[in-house]
């Protein structure tokens, strides 16, 4: 029923259409014609609304298209290593609009700024579209011009460390040079325009013969940590104080100030286990991390002017079994009482609506090729074996 | 033309006995007068012919079994009075047992070894447990009237003691099992405050059971079971004087060894005083800290958030419990 439905609009929706399907050409060209108007709707799957903050309940279910701009800007390192494989493939970036992230929207367009920062926390199973929603509230905190401080995977922090230097400013810790250096590369292409209106508030002494003086752009700040690698973890450190201190005070060119958000991948992993050793063998605690005990810091409510919007994972944890997915079984005790009080927002498996939204999107990328999983009874067998499970669904759906 | 009056003389044979030839049997039987005619002996049941080595002994035939002259009213006990193995002519059952081969059905019970192999009860029938009551009725004392229900007995009788007695046919009639006690009280038989609950719990670890509120004490260490029980009984006197007692290094208890989570004083109680104070902030100026605290302490959301945050650290975290913390902070934070 609903393919009948589906191909009846696309026939009206060609014109809107980026790639034509050779079957159906012959008639869709005599409709051409007859178009009026634009639908608003491209199909049943699909959403013109491409900025976040319009988006409602209306468009639950539905995709709705990045733009390379965006996407460039936005997120040089945000997405999931398997949704950016399927946007080469398709050659566009659609996301679906799903109820957790409305939710966590609807709560960012509603709070006050003069009070604390709100902790928000996303949970569900591995592969139920965490770590989407939360860069689907990144988009929408990037287009009202919010400064984004987006960590993509904290758990990247505390394994596979090249090298651990000992830190400079505080014996007992170690700095990661290369993973600083590289996370204020993509931090600047996110906000360089922000960056460059903002100014430090004090002095900052790297080594005998660097210091930042007062008054400095955070941009330059960054350039700094960016060029002197053996410093970069200082550096992320004093900036992410510099944001603390300035979140929610005026600022030029916006008349509320500025406005922080905080969006943390995998933040069980600040209080796990790292496998990282030092040299005499004994396991490093994550405290001693520079870059850990800065984030730490930034996790507190303390400041005002902005949100912590962080999500749980426990595909990149350590130590950590692999069917726990409630927040205290990740956090551990200490992470629990740190984040404490938190709103978490579940986050499930594809609804029934949306479970036929991401077969009908799969189907118009021509993605499945086995010719049974066209027909009704492949899409309720693919749909039974993945359980809903976005993830699943997804890799079940590229080897079919 | 010998071999077929042969036939018809077994023949006429067999029948004047009264017994009954098989197909086989005859075939089996003129094969042989076939080859050989000069011992043309037939024994009646149409074997093929042994040499016969010392005195014959003839072979008894055997009588009707007994199952076919038992009475629906007979005495069951009389058949088997006590543990014997199963005998197919004595158990009036049509029981078959074993692997049904060539899709045929399991093998009778005549000369069924898997029958005779396996245990078998039919010497402890009601009818003949009733005789065993009744022969041991003598003996016994009266059941006390006043403990007519399992209430009644824990009230009375609140340590319940277990021990094993073994009988065996053997060279020695000792068995070393004997001497195992075990002792189940129930703790909220016992007069035990807060503080000696809490420690008799943690004195006796694993013996306790939280679900059935039991102690359960084994004592084995000792050869004899007097001996045994004396034990036990001193262990669970020596528990509860020193449960009572409070000792000096108690009051260095932490937060780690409790055993339920108390919200009052923890670092979610601080955590939430904090961010309210910060979220009025903005409004109020001076004020006494301590009535400010009680204030706070005192608004219906944080009494709800405090009950969503003991019910989650105190019975566990599932899907319900998250889901109503998720709503106490939405109301304490005006999200």
């Amino acid at each position: 029923m609903t393919l009948h439905r589906l191909s009846l609009r696309l026939r009206q929706a060609v014109s809107q259409a980026r790639h034509l399907h050779s079957s159906r050409s012959g008639q869709q060209l005599e409709a051409l014609a007859v178009e009026p108007e634009l639908p608003k709707e491209l199909s049943f799957f699909r959403t013109r609304e491409s900025d976040p903050a319009c988006h409602a309940d209306v468009h639950m279910g539905q995709y709705y298209t990045l733009s390379p701009v965006h996407l460039r800007t936005i997120f040089p390192h945000g997405l999931p290593s398997r949704f950016q494989l399927q946007m080469k493939t398709f050659n566009e970036t659609c996301v679906m609009v799903r109820q957790p992230a409305l939710e966590l929207i609807s709560h960012l367009k509603k709070a006050d700024y003069s009070k604390p920062a709100v902790r928000y926390m996303f949970y569900g199973v591995n592969g139920c579209g965490k770590t989407l929603s939360l860069c689907h509230a990144l988009h929408y905190c990037h287009t009202q011009g919010w400064l984004v401080l987006h960590i993509p995977d904290a758990h990247l922090w505390v394994k596979n460390c090249k090298e651990l230097l000992p830190s400079s400013f505080c014996p007992s810790r170690f700095d990661q040079p290369i993973e600083a250096s590289q996370w204020l590369r993509n931090f600047k292409i996110t906000n360089e325009p922000v960056l460059s209106k903002l100014k430090t508030t004090q002095r900052y002494v790297w080594t005998k013969r660097e210091s930042t003086e007062e008054g400095r752009t955070l941009a330059e700040l960054v350039e700094q940590g960016m060029s002197r690698v053996r410093t970069s973890s200082d550096v992320v450190g004093a900036l992410l104080k510099e944001l603390r201190l300035q979140a929610g005070k005026p600022m030029e060119g916006r008349e509320e100030g500025l406005r922080l958000a905080v969006a943390v991948d995998g933040v069980n992993a600040l209080w796990g286990r790292t496998s990282l050793k030092k040299e005499d063998k004994s396991v490093v605690a994550p405290e001693e991390l520079t870059l850990i005990h800065n984030l730490r810091k930034m996790m507190k409510n303390d400041w005002c002017g902005g949100a912590v919007i962080s999500s749980l994972s426990q595909t990149g944890s350590l130590f950590k079994p692999k069917d726990v997915f409630l927040p205290q079984e990740l956090l551990g005790e200490d992470g629990f009482d740190d984040m404490d009080p938190f709103v978490p927002v579940p986050v499930s498996n594809y609804s029934e609506k949306e479970s036929e939204s991401c077969y009908l999107y799969y189907m118009d990328r021509n993605w499945l090729q086995h010719p049974h999983s066209r027909t009704e009874e492949g899409k309720k067998e693919l749909l039974f074996l993945s359980n809903r499970n976005p993830n699943v669904l997804e890799r079940l759906c590229a080897s079919h | 033309m010998s071999a077929s009056t042969m036939c018809t003389t077994a023949l006429s044979f067999t029948r004047t006995n009264g017994l009954c030839l098989g197909n086989y049997a005859l075939s089996l039987l003129s094969r042989t007068a076939t080859y050989s005619t000069a011992l043309s002996t037939n024994n009646g049941k149409g074997f093929p012919n042994r040499p016969i080595r010392g005195p014959r002994r003839p072979k008894r035939e055997s009588g009707a079994p007994r199952t076919e002259k038992m009475l629906e009213n007979q005495d069951w006990t009389a058949v088997y009075p006590s543990a014997a193995p199963f005998k197919p002519s004595a158990v009036p059952l049509p029981v078959r047992m074993g692997y049904p081969v060539n899709r045929g059905v399991p093998a009778e019970k005549k000369g069924n070894l898997e029958l005779m192999k396996i245990p078998n009860f039919l010497h402890l029938t009601p009818a003949a447990i009733q005789k065993h009551c009744d022969a041991l009725k003598p003996f016994c004392t009266e059941w006390p009237a006043s403990l007519d229900s399992d209430a009644a007995c824990e009230e009375h009788f609140p340590i319940q003691l277990e021990s094993k007695e073994f009988v065996s046919a053997g060279s020695s009639l000792r068995n070393p099992k004997t001497r195992v006690v075990t002792l189940k009280v129930k703790l909220s038989s016992l007069n035990l405050d807060e503080h000696a609950r809490k420690k008799m719990v943690k004195l006796v670890d694993d013996r306790y059971c939280k679900e059935t509120d039991t102690l359960t004490i084994v004592t084995e260490s000792c050869p004899l079971r007097q001996q045994n029980y004396d034990y036990a009984m001193y262990l669970l006197t020596v528990l509860y004087h020193e449960s009572w007692k409070t000792e000096v290094w108690e009051a260095e208890k932490t937060r780690a060894d409790m055993e339920e989570y108390h919200w009052e004083d923890s670092r979610s109680q601080k955590n939430v005083l904090d961010t309210l104070r910060r979220m009025r902030v903005t409004s109020e100026g001076e004020e006494d800290p301590g009535a400010v605290r009680e204030e706070l302490l005192g608004q219906p959301e944080v009494q709800e958030y405090r009950e969503s945050v003991t019910r989650l650290k105190n019975e566990g975290e599932t899907e319900e419990t998250m889901l109503q913390y998720r709503e106490a902070v939405k109301k304490l934070l005006n999200v």
